[in-house]
């Protein structure tokens, strides 16, 4: 038995039950929002409510995962866009030679908090639509099943690759194996005792997984049935629709200048 | 079984390339049609080549150096690709963990018939069908298939394929990773083969193909291949073929434990028997009289010294798997004492937490309630280093931890790991290389290796740094019969002659009644005895209770004396009928 790797959180949310396609569209939604506008307050409202989708689908674990990425986008994103700006308003911070003024504060803000957007939306997307979904609903989009397929194989050795790292690891902890401490020279060599096994484990299994989907009839060109429900209900139509809107009216609003900085 | 045989090879060559050795050579043979055909021989000896021409795999997606003729009821299998005949021939490959491709237990399932084209309705029956064949309906289908315990995983790759009802159904060591009771499931399910239409009311597959390692499958099959030497040794019912045990150990293959006893007792081959109720009748024919007086107290194997000093001591152990949903509670409130010397074997069936105990004992895992002690202290008090010095582990798979150019630093990966260096980390590597038997085998590279022999370098690395207990998980899996018993041989010494402590996961019941003077068994998380192996044979009443399932020598004891304690070995049994002769 092993923990959970995959970035599917399995549990029975409304947004579990959306049709991928309706979800692709609903996150897309928050992405325009966060991407046609600038202000950072404007923008925190979509960044918001990605997270708050986030945490009410339990993708607590994965946010996790992420959250170093998060916090270095913040520091870097103050560090470099101020370096490609020019200053404006009322200086905010002065601490030595670091002198940051309002404008550059809140457009380093703005595009730090719509990366964010992207970011936890991909989240959101990711921990409520499992491989199935998302290449039944890539193949309904029109794109065809080779490359669905491929994308759903790359999600599926993403756990397998763990699982075996972990098994790995565990067979050389016991056998004493310390992979972390020294310098990056001995810590290189701390990795070959995992490395070797995982890679010839993984390529192993990428042969067996081969000759199994042969032997299990699968055929990339041929026609294929999909099994489990996968129609748009009234709910996917109407976060479809709104989703639209949103995206519409966003896009007017910042044409029209509001939102700007 | 029809006289148009299901699946045909004719003066079949086989190489895996043009510098490679020959596999098969020229290589005859009928796969019978409405029969269970077992394919026997030695680890390396072909077996798995042969099951991947069955489907075309082999010309047609492994290409190699081929030559020769494969007929499947009027196609040519040479030149059809494998997945256009998967509707008709199913394919279990041996790694079950890379044979899973869905997120769910519903998804994997429909993953098959879906590649086939079937209407969603249907694809809804057949999951049904399929996971109430594997014995999985009772689990959640939305769990993840990487959340099942091992056996688990094998019995939904199983259903996967079964899901397409194919005519022929091939599997490459099946019950490898099953309980007893769900290997004997699984036999009668692939046993109860159906005559005719098999797309309506699917019951089963028609014909059924099987590699396996356990004689006691070998022996319920309509037909055996033995394969020796890349070419066919012999081929036909199971009792011509598993009498002859000269012809047997020739081709590294177990001999029917009831065949040994007989054999032994001066019984021609032509009347050897097979099942205890045919050796049962046999020993009122001839007149044996069975004396279980003869029989010794402790295992068979003279194995497990009771040293009454406590190693481990457990008391109200708990530990639970998270997951999205609720967390599965994997060992709960287990008390368990391991003396020093002592030899157990940890058996139940898939899923009742064996493996995640022996994590515990080792200290891979924490418990989330109760304490663990070695030696008096608590496992959590000592460094991983001194705690991995003290307890070694041996996984399942060997390739899960090997990576070293040499057989020499593999084993030393260990010990240096520990601390030793110079001339007492060689003596250590030396000896424990001499104590598997692979010291001539030291500058090889580990990957070129057999199974057996990577399985004994795994074993070397952790007796270098002498720990005073080591823990098998399913060490034997994948060997063949001599592969199996040298290395249960060995485990045997190192516990009687350097006192050893072994704690053994397996659901092999013939090595618990030989080598384990005191099994523990465990179901849902929890022990449910704790006692000598002899008790526990003894008491078919228990042994149903946790489905296991008493070796044939132990069937026959009690069949002939239901009240005294069974004889656990082939040598017991010859002793307790009189003696060889």
């Amino acid at each position: 038995m092993s923990q959970a790797y995959a970035p599917f959180v399995d549990r029975d949310t409304i947004v579990h039950r959306l049709d991928p396609r309706a979800k692709l569209v609903g996150i897309s939604a928050l992405f325009v929002l966060a991407y046609v506008f600038s202000n950072p307050l404007v923008i925190a409202v979509p960044a918001l409510m990605a997270l708050a989708l986030v945490l009410s689908v339990g993708g607590y674990r994965n946010l996790r995962r992420v959250r170093v990425i998060v916090l270095a986008l913040f520091v870097v994103g103050f560090v470099v866009w101020p370096v490609f700006l020019a200053p404006g308003g009322a200086v905010l911070v002065a601490v030595g030679p670091v002198v940051l003024t309002e404008r550059e504060v809140y457009i380093a803000l703005g595009r730090s908090l719509r990366i964010v957007t992207f970011i936890l939306g991909g989240l959101v997307f990711v921990s409520t639509t499992t491989t199935e979904e998302l290449v039944r609903g890539l193949r309904q989009l029109g794109v065809p099943y080779p490359i669905c397929f491929a994308v759903g194989t790359a999600l599926r050795l993403f756990p397998t690759f763990i699982g075996a790292a972990g098994t790995v690891r565990q067979a050389q902890a016991a056998r004493g194996a310390d992979v972390g401490g020294g310098s990056i020279r001995e810590r290189l060599r701390g990795f070959i005792p995992l490395l070797i096994p995982v890679f010839m484990t993984a390529f192993r299994n990428i042969q067996t997984q081969s000759m199994a989907l042969e032997a299990r009839g699968f055929d990339p060109m041929g026609g294929r049935s999909f099994y489990g429900d996968l129609r748009f209900q009234r709910r996917d139509w109407l976060l479809t629709l709104a989703s639209f809107g949103v995206m519409g009216l966003a896009t007017l609003a910042a044409v029209q200048g509001l939102g700007r900085i | 079984m029809s006289a148009d045989p299901a699946i045909a090879l004719a003066d079949v060559t086989f190489a895996y390339g043009p510098d490679e050795p020959t596999v098969l050579e020229g290589v005859d043979l009928a796969i019978p049609r409405g029969a269970v055909t077992v394919i026997v021989g030695a680890s390396g000896g072909g077996k798995s080549t042969l099951l991947s021409m069955l489907n075309g795999l082999i010309p047609s997606f492994i290409r190699g150096e081929f030559s020769g003729s494969i007929q499947a009821a009027g196609t040519d299998l040479t030149t059809t690709r494998t997945n256009a005949v998967a509707d008709r021939i199913g394919m279990v490959l041996q790694d079950y963990e890379a044979q899973l491709f869905g997120t769910s237990i519903t998804a994997e399932v429909a993953f098959g018939p879906e590649n086939m084209g079937v209407a969603p309705a249907e694809i809804d029956a057949r999951i049904d069908r399929a996971l109430a064949l594997a014995d999985l309906d009772a689990i959640d289908r939305r769990r993840p298939p990487a959340s099942l315990s091992g056996g688990q995983k094998q019995r939904l790759v199983i259903a996967g394929v079964a899901a397409m009802q194919p005519e022929v159904m091939i599997l490459d060591e099946p019950t490898s990773d099953l309980d007893p009771a769900g290997t004997e499931a699984l036999l009668a399910v692939l046993q109860r083969v159906q005559g005719s239409s098999p797309a309506v009311d699917w019951a089963g597959p028609e014909t059924v193909v099987m590699v396996t390692h356990a004689v006691e499958e070998a022996i319920g099959a309509d037909h055996i291949i033995m394969l020796a030497d890349g070419g066919v040794a012999a081929s036909g019912p199971p009792e011509v073929v598993l009498r002859d045990a000269a012809a047997l150990r020739a081709a590294r293959v177990g001999v029917p434990p009831l065949v040994t006893v007989f054999d032994a007792l001066g019984i021609d081959r032509e009347a050897l028997p097979l099942r205890p109720q045919a050796a049962e009748q046999l020993v009122a024919a001839e007149g044996f009289s069975y004396d279980p007086t003869a029989l010794s107290a402790g295992a068979p194997a003279g194995t497990g010294g009771d040293t009454g000093t406590e190693l481990f001591a457990l008391e109200g152990v708990r530990y639970a798997y998270a997951t999205d949903r609720e967390p599965v509670v994997a060992v709960d409130a287990v008390d368990l004492q391991i003396d020093r010397g002592a030899f157990i074997a940890l058996v139940g069936h898939n899923g009742s937490g064996k493996s995640t105990l022996s994590k515990l004992l080792h200290g891979l895992l924490e418990p989330a309630a109760g304490s663990v002690t070695l030696d008096g202290a608590p496992l959590a008090s000592y460094a991983a280093s001194e705690r991995g010095r003290r307890i070694g582990y041996v996984f399942q798979n060997p390739d899960h931890q090997l990576f070293a150019e040499t057989v020499r630093d593999e084993v030393a990966f260990g010990p240096a790991n520990f601390g030793y260096s110079g001339s007492e980390l060689d003596q250590r590597v030396v000896a424990a290389l001499e104590t598997v038997d692979l010291l001539s085998l030291a500058d090889e590279d580990p990957f070129k290796l057999s199974r057996g022999q990577r399985q004994r370098v795994a074993l070397a690395g952790v007796l270098a740094t002498e720990p005073s207990c080591i823990i098998f998980d399913e060490p034997t899996t994948g060997l063949d019969a001599t592969q199996h018993g040298q290395f249960m041989e060995l485990v045997g010494r190192l516990n009687r002659t350097e006192g050893l402590t072994v704690v053994m996961i397996t659901h092999d019941m013939e090595t618990v009644a030989r080598y384990a003077p005191r099994t523990v068994v465990m179901d849902a998380g929890r022990v449910v005895f704790d006692g000598r192996t002899r008790a526990l044979f003894a008491d078919p009443a228990l042994l149903a209770r946790y489905q296991l399932r008493a070796p044939q020598v132990t069937q026959l004891a009690h069949r002939l004396a239901p009240d005294a304690p069974p004889a656990l070995s082939e040598r017991e049994l010859i002793t307790a009928l009189g003696g060889a002769r």
